[in-house]
């Protein structure tokens, strides 16, 4: 069954998909995303204590995860003529090359409103030892059918 | 429209010239830099996280959709943060650090997009010994549509 505004219930999950860090990774995100901050390129650099943060080698970038859940919402909402209009992250650990990233969604509520329907969902991303390494709440969109889209 | 001649990736260049903590502002405008979105620079960024909707890279299916055409994903704003940026502005100062982020999509960004960045500081606190600045960021198209709007939280070196 397709997904739709009516069919859809508070709990369901949208499962991501899972994503390999490694150096190579995190240096065509940076070529991605034109971010070359040392944090995500340099080990001599990173040999540095942030505050009282010492991270003992490069991390990924926090927005790597902020691209995952993107690209794991919009691969859900497009089918359903859904439009992702809001997504929110913060960052709970660091994410190093050798890890293996996963992020999840659960469907948190929906609401109606004068013009439209919406649907909030729990965002999570979960690396291979199950430790939460980025959170938040997206909103997407489900347009009245005779909206348009774009 | 200007484009910046080649984007610099050496993030200790300029570093000198950047405002720290002390100096940054809450409400000034941030000097950006206009940027021409092109189809290239948008699927590099999909490849980097794995994305490989046909609404990115097949113009033929992307016409049949309601896009009516070849879109950029929503995330793109990771990208044209730093495209707008020029280098001795203290978004690019090494070490900082990404503590969190909200955004608001309103038209998807489109290759051949001409787009602009109205960007400032909106507040700056400290927390637990860390030096904290609240970003407020609306990248615009070529037509002055809002493309997307953004609140981001950094850490500053201290």
């Amino acid at each position: 069954m397709s997904t739709s505004f009516e069919n859809l219930a508070v709990g369901d999950t949208i499962n991501g998909p899972k994503f390999d860090v490694s150096r190579e990774s995190i240096r065509l995100f940076c070529d991605g995303s034109l971010d070359y901050n040392p944090l995500h390129l340099d080990d001599d650099y990173m040999k540095n204590s942030f505050g009282k943060t010492n991270f003992g080698g490069i991390i990924m970038h926090g927005m790597n995860n902020f691209g995952l859940i993107t690209r794991m919402l919009t691969d859900w909402a497009y089918p359903a003529g859904a439009i992702q209009r809001r997504l929110e992250t913060r960052w709970l650990k660091p994410v190093k090359p050798g890890d293996t990233i996963t992020p999840v969604g659960v469907v948190k509520s929906k609401q109606s409103t004068q013009k439209s329907r919406w649907v909030l969902i729990d965002v999570l991303v979960r690396n291979q030892r199950d430790e939460h390494v980025a959170a938040g709440e997206a909103m997407v969109e489900f347009p009245l059918s005779g909206s348009t889209v774009a | 429209m200007t484009q910046a001649p080649a984007f610099e990736t050496d993030f200790w260049k300029d570093a000198n010239l950047r405002k720290v903590w002390d100096e940054i502002v809450p409400g000034e405008p941030r000097k950006t830099i206009p940027y021409k979105l092109t189809l290239e620079a948008i699927q590099l960024y999909c490849r980097s996280v794995g994305e490989d909707h046909p609404l990115y890279f097949d113009e033929a299916y992307a016409k049949t959709t309601s896009y009516g055409g070849l879109i950029a994903p929503p995330s793109i704003h990771i990208l044209l943060m730093f495209a707008c940026t020029p280098t001795d502005d203290w978004m690019r100062t090494p070490g900082t650090i990404n503590a969190g982020q909200s955004w608001s999509y309103n038209k998807p960004a489109r290759p051949g997009d001409a787009i602009t960045l109205q960007a400032r500081a909106l507040d700056k606190f400290i927390k637990r010994e860390r030096l904290f600045v609240v970003h407020d960021n609306v990248f615009f198209n070529q037509h002055g549509d809002v493309i997307c709007s953004g609140r981001g939280q950094t850490i500053r070196p201290a």
